[in-house]
């Protein structure tokens, strides 16, 4: 079945127009609605996998008109945002029900679901621009939606920095169409290619790399992170967390460096770099947290530090004109560890959730022997910390494996011992989140807590059970060839995108 | 092909998976299940040790250029012949925990965990890829992090703790096996063979070296196990840090020196030998001044791994095979010493030795096990720990004699001295328990304690029988299991003139006399019992308990250990403790540059870009 | 120098945000970094003495049906006209967020300066 890839934009986008109108009376009609909304996204994003293809809005014809286009690396995060936004808006359906608005909350949501599909598909410069800004600036609003102290100032502070990474990304494409004379990814790559790089390219290289830097949290970028996904309800949290940072940041820069601006020694070092600055530190700031989600959130820099560093040793590799086997599975581990993250850090964000719509509090000293009535939470927190500590069978476990093979089998031994070192800093961090709050003794002013069941434990189980199968996806020679491999292909094959694209009917 | 080899492994795994699903009110649906997994694997683990030739099973997973990833298992003698004790361990246990489980709910956790941990330990014996010994090795860990919370709510710090050391060792343990495959282009155990020359396969002989001294608790990454066995319910400490844990950590050991790499670095036997007598004796110092019988018993489990690694480190085939059978025979005592524990734990609910006495004529069968045991680890003739620790002195002496081929072998005095010394503190440490425990006096309120149910006395029972059995005849095990295991011919080992049946004989009879001469002393001469005086006070008799606690005080109160004691109890040289301060203080300065200000994180990205375009700009 | 002149406005505001404790005025220098982009894109398509691009009748070549060539090399670059129009949309849509954020966190906090919105670190 083919899909008409402008569904995974129009059908968020319609639905968020209507949900606000449905007003707060009708709150149970809107949640329903918007569950099927992500429902249908679901099912359209898995009926695509292995589906590539060039879409012309309003049939104009490149590069006259905006094309969206969906190859192996949008198929697996259009899929990645799919899984993670159904799971979440499942979620929010029993969790937001203590706040008003909902129906506002919900229309924000498919806002910026809508928001990164359009990142994710969209084959057009300012077209991903516009898209970026249309999710940022409702998960702005997200991240505010409390109203409270803390969310307000983390909303401000977020907004701040997202604008300026936002003005970095604009200067830049002004920038490339000023040097290319086109805003179409392939058009523009096709004539960066002729031309070879002039100095504003390059320094639209370096915005471009700041501004998705920002957006994808990584250090010196990343203040912005803890705040705001700490701040945000869980199932947003779990949104940003998931997702939002890796559609607006990691899926972005790799686009833009991988197959616009090809590939460089010197830009695959400062990826590498910049992963391994956020993979360490990260580390080490998320250990020290009492505060269960900001112990996520920082955790989150850490994990996304992989991702990054897997892709820019690809890069690096790829660039030294090393073996292709070894690039290819430094980005095969990294892309694997993006979507693994994604389902693993949005169920503990989801479990947190739990937690503290449990007890009324996030900070992890006043918990304890949660385990015990809470027992589906604990079950599936203590699946998602396995997975992303990288205990084996689960899916963390095997991303972790690819990156320390690719990083030690292309001569960087330095890198797998980071790379092992902060797999043990995570399981440490995600050992303490079981030990303060679902071992030891449950104090006494949570004796009376109960497990909220219906679809928050419903959202967590599914989670789950993606996180225990999500190895399959290595493993199993037919899925690793439907959904990784191509992934893969697009960043290995570079700037060969763009003839690529061109020649698409 | 042989698929019979998947079953021992998978069979239990599956099940020990899907326990997790069945509820906490079927306990009894839980036990057989746990007892039939344990049943068949040990059934399975015969089958395969006295099937004739190599058994093998393989099939291919993941194929990515040269990275591959493939299912093998392979038997060798040394895997079967460990592989028959480990699942019989697992078997003796199962038998065990039908009694003790866990009281609480947890019990799928528990009996799921139990399962998992002996289709892992069955898993890593069996593996020929490393990358699946690495797989399983981590189910093991996991599953011992799991057994550990289902202790109680006291549980949380130790389980937390062991995972968190063991998981340290097993990211060593990762990037070790890494740094082999880029070295010898395979990750087939028997194809490997590096040699320990450069640099990098020094590198990958200390992370590997690091696992397995890890798992199998030697020092200096020993804290997790008296942590663990503080706090944890003896049965857990008796299934894995006692028995299999070491059965794996050696293994993985000898596999290493013996397989992986090709020793040709004369630091590296020295370090190990080192790390053997280090851990020998600084753990029984430690030993023996416990209060907690658990908490000794954890020390000495890790003092007994010292010889062990003593044995494998003076390369010759006397000491790797003094050092295999130690480890067999340690898990066996030591198995049956927490068995014991766990007993006295059960029937008096408490292990603190200040607590205890007087419970030899209430529990016989366990003081008779418990004795044995005991004498078995402190090597007192003719019980096996003896035999085995006197094939690892003469692996020193032949280490020696051999001349300096190694740089450690200068100095094998200091090696045997260490070692023989050791034993002789470890026999004054248990003295102290037996005494504490079994003799002494009853204190008032521990006065109606029964024997524990038949269920929990087999298994202690079947090891004490084995400790006494391969000490009177050693020949038995060596030539059946550890010559063949490691390919050594028999009569390696020198037993001179001792001829154990007959030392038995006149030991025998020795305490036969000895009996005699009590019985004939306290038949003819009435003794006269009264009140003690105490300055105008007259106490009850059974007030006075001659307290095993404090018969080591004068050591921990000797000029210079005391100091050392001091800080050992503070946790100074527990490098996770030490590790997780430096840890916390690097954590707390990033933090405090995350003030919250505004300015200050607007900065940082406007550097972040200045750096990133000074850096593009050096390029065009 | 013109194109130099929209990256000192640029840098104007980013110091601006860099600088001002007032919430506002962090804004306000945000969106001078906002009109200093679109500034630099309605540049890009200036073309000196060029025409507007609106498309007259009298615009059309009557043989081939398409748009003079002439007009076409004599007008200026239209589609950052309409970069710059979308993204102008976009910025009022975040200013108008981000004010509604700022009386927000006025009503909670009590003040504007952000030296002292800090509860959030760590």
């Amino acid at each position: 079945m083919i899909i008409p890839l402008p569904v995974f934009v129009a059908v968020p986008l319609v639905t968020a127009f209507f949900l606000p109108l449905l007003g707060d009376k009708r709150r149970f009609g809107a949640t329903i609605l918007a569950n099927i909304a992500t429902g249908v996204l679901l099912v359209a994003a898995i009926a695509t996998i292995g589906q590539s293809g060039v879409y012309q809005v309003g049939k104009w014809p490149i590069p006259l008109g905006i094309n969206l286009v969906m190859d192996g690396l949008s198929g697996l995060v259009i899929l990645a945002v799919s899984v993670v936004g159904f799971a979440a808006m499942l979620f929010s359906a029993g969790y937001m029900e203590r706040y008003t608005a909902k129906p506002k909350y919900l229309s924000l949501f498919l806002l910026m679901v809508a928001g990164m599909n359009g990142v994710v598909l969209s084959g057009d410069m300012f077209n991903l621009f516009v898209f970026l800004e249309v999710a940022s600036i409702a998960s702005y609003a997200l991240v505010g939606f409390g109203c409270e102290h803390e969310e307000l100032e983390a909303s401000f502070k977020y907004m701040v920095l997202g604008s300026v990474a936002s003005m970095f990304i604009l200067f830049g494409i002004g920038l490339v169409y000023g040097n290319t004379g086109s805003l179409n990814m392939a058009y523009a790559s096709r004539s960066i290619a002729e031309t070879g790089l002039t100095r504003g390219l390059v320094f639209a290289l370096g915005l471009f790399v700041a501004g998705f830097g920002l957006k994808a949290a990584l250090i010196p970028f990343h203040a912005w992170l803890p705040d705001a996904h700490s701040s945000a309800p869980a199932p947003i949290s779990a949104m940003l967390s998931g997702v939002l940072i890796k559609t607006l940041g990691v899926y972005a820069i790799t686009r833009v460096v991988f197959n616009v601006f090809g590939i460089s020694i010197q830009l695959g070092w400062v990826l590498l770099v910049l992963g391994v600055l956020s993979m360490v530190a990260g580390g080490f700031l998320a250990i020290g947290q009492a505060d269960i989600k900001r112990l996520m959130a920082y955790s989150s820099i850490s994990q996304l530090g992989y991702v990054v560093m897997g892709i820019g040793l690809g890069g690096l590799i790829i660039a030294q004109g090393g073996s292709t086997a070894w690039a290819s599975l430094a980005i095969l581990g990294g892309l694997f560890h993006l979507i693994n993250h994604a389902v693993y850090k949005s169920l503990l964000f989801l479990t947190s959730g739990s937690v503290e719509i449990s007890t009324g509090t996030r900070q992890m000293d006043r918990m304890g022997g949660l385990g015990k009535v809470l027992p589906i939470t604990r079950a599936t927190c203590t699946i998602a910390s396995a997975s992303i500590a990288g205990v084996p069978p689960f899916s963390g476990f095997w991303s972790k494996l690819i990156l320390v093979i690719a990083a030690v089998g292309a001569g960087y031994i330095w890198l797998g011992a980071i790379i092992v070192f902060v797999a043990v800093l995570t399981l440490i961090m995600y050992l303490k989140v079981q030990r303060y709050v679902f071992l030891g003794e449950l104090p006494e002013n949570l004796s009376g807590v109960e497990e909220r069941r219906g679809s928050m434990t419903c959202a967590m189980v599914v989670l789950a059970y993606l996180c225990v199968l999500m190895g399959l996806l290595l493993l199993v020679p037919d899925l690793k060839a439907a959904v990784l491999d191509p992934a893969v292909d697009v960043l290995v094959n570079g700037i060969s995108y763009s003839s690529r694209i061109i020649s698409m009917p | 092909m042989d698929k019979i080899l998947l079953i021992p492994i998978f069979a239990p795994l599956v099940a020990g998976f899907l326990m997790f699903f069945v509820p906490n009110t079927m306990k009894p649906l839980h036990k057989l299940l746990a007892l039939a997994g344990a049943v068949v694997s040990f059934l399975l683990a015969i089958r395969i040790f006295s099937s004739a030739g190599v058994l093998q099973y393989s099939c291919s997973i993941v194929q990515m250029g040269d990275f591959n990833l493939d299912l093998l298992l392979m038997t060798s003698p040394l895997r079967s012949f460990i592989l028959l004790f480990a699942m019989g361990f697992g078997f003796l246990i199962s038998i065990y925990t039908l009694k003790a489980g866990p009281s609480g709910d947890g019990s799928n956790i528990f009996y799921g965990s139990v399962l998992l941990t002996i289709g892992g330990s069955a898993g890593v014996l069996l593996s020929e890829h490393m990358l699946f010994l690495l797989i399983f090795w981590e189910i093991v860990t996991v599953s011992l992090y799991l057994l550990i919370t289902t202790g109680g709510s006291s549980c949380s710090f130790a389980a937390t703790k062991s995972f968190a050391m063991i998981g340290f060792s097993d990211a060593a343990f990762l990037l070790g096996i890494g740094l082999v495959w880029a070295l010898s282009g395979t990750f087939v155990i028997s194809e490997t063979g590096v040699g320990t020359s450069s640099a990098a396969a020094i590198g990958a002989f200390l992370l590997l070296m690091t696992a397995a001294i890890t798992k199998a608790g030697a020092l200096p990454l020993h804290t997790w196990l008296p942590t663990s066995g503080e706090h944890a319910p003896a049965s857990i400490m008796a299934i894995l840090p006692a028995s299999l844990d070491k059965l794996l950590g050696i293994y993985l050991l000898v596999v290493i020196v013996s397989e992986i790499f090709v020793l040709e670095s004369r630091a590296l036997s020295f370090i190990l030998a080192l790390i053997g007598s280090a851990t020998i004796i600084i753990a029984v110092m430690i030993a023996m001044v416990q209060h907690n019988v658990k908490k000794l018993l954890s020390y000495h489990a890790i003092s007994q791994v010292g010889y062990m690694i003593l044995g494998i480190a003076t390369l010759t085939p006397v000491g790797i095979a003094g050092g295999v059978f130690h480890m067999l025979n340690n898990a066996i005592y030591k198995c049956c010493l927490f068995l014991c524990g766990g007993a006295v734990e059960e029937a008096t609910g408490t292990a603190e030795l200040d607590e205890l006495g007087g419970l030899g004529n209430k529990m016989p069968f366990t003081f008779v096990a418990c004795l044995i045991a005991a004498l078995s680890i402190s090597g007192v003739p003719p019980f096996n720990g003896f035999v085995s620790k006197w094939m690892v002195y003469q692996g020193v002496i032949r280490m020696g004699s051999a001349g300096g081929t190694m740089s450690g072998a200068n100095l094998w005095p200091v090696w045997l001295t260490v070692a023989m010394f050791g034993s002789a503190l470890t026999l004054a440490s248990f003295v102290k328990v037996i005494h504490s425990i079994f003799l002494s006096r009853n204190p008032s309120h521990k006065r109606d304690i029964k024997e524990v149910s038949g269920l929990m006395l087999v298994p202690m029972g079947v090891l004490a029988v084995l400790c006494v059995l391969f000490g009177v005849f050693y020949e038995l095990p060596l030539n059946l299991f550890i010559y063949p295991a490691l390919d050594i011919e028999a009569g390696t080992a020198i037993f001179g003139t001792w001829d154990s049946a007959l030392a038995t004989a006149f030991i025998l009879a020795g305490l036969f006399l000895g009996g005699v001469v009590l019985f004939v002393g306290l038949v003819s001469r009435k003794s006269r019992t009264v009140s003690t005086w105490t300055c105008g006070e007259i106490m009850d008799n059974d007030e006075i308990i001659v307290s095993g606690t404090h018969f080591y005080k004068t050591i921990s109160e000797m000029g210079g250990l005391k100091q050392l004691y001091k800080r050992q109890e503070q946790k100074w040289f527990d490098l996770y403790d030490q590790g997780g301060l430096l840890g916390l203080d690097l954590s707390r300065f990033l933090r405090w540059l995350h003030s919250g200000l505004l300015p200050m994180y607007l900065t940082w990205v406007v550097l972040g870009l200045l750096i990133i375009l000074t850096v593009f700009c050096t390029i065009w | 120098m013109l194109y130099a002149m929209c990256f000192f406005l640029f840098v104007i505001g980013l110091y601006c945000a860099l600088v001002k404790k007032n919430m506002v005025k962090i804004v306000i220098g945000i969106m001078i970094m906002e009109y200093a982009v679109d500034l630099f894109l309605i540049m890009l398509g200036y073309r000196a003495g060029g025409v507007a691009p609106i498309v007259g009748k009298d615009e059309f070549d009557a043989v081939s049906g398409m748009v003079k060539s002439s007009f076409i090399n004599a007008s200026v670059d239209p589609l950052p006209q309409a970069l710059v129009l979308t993204a102008i949309v976009i910025s009022l849509g975040s200013l108008s967020l981000m004010i509604s954020i700022c009386i927000r966190t006025y009503e909670k906090y009590g003040t504007f300066d952000i030296t002292e919105i800090r509860r959030l670190k760590g």
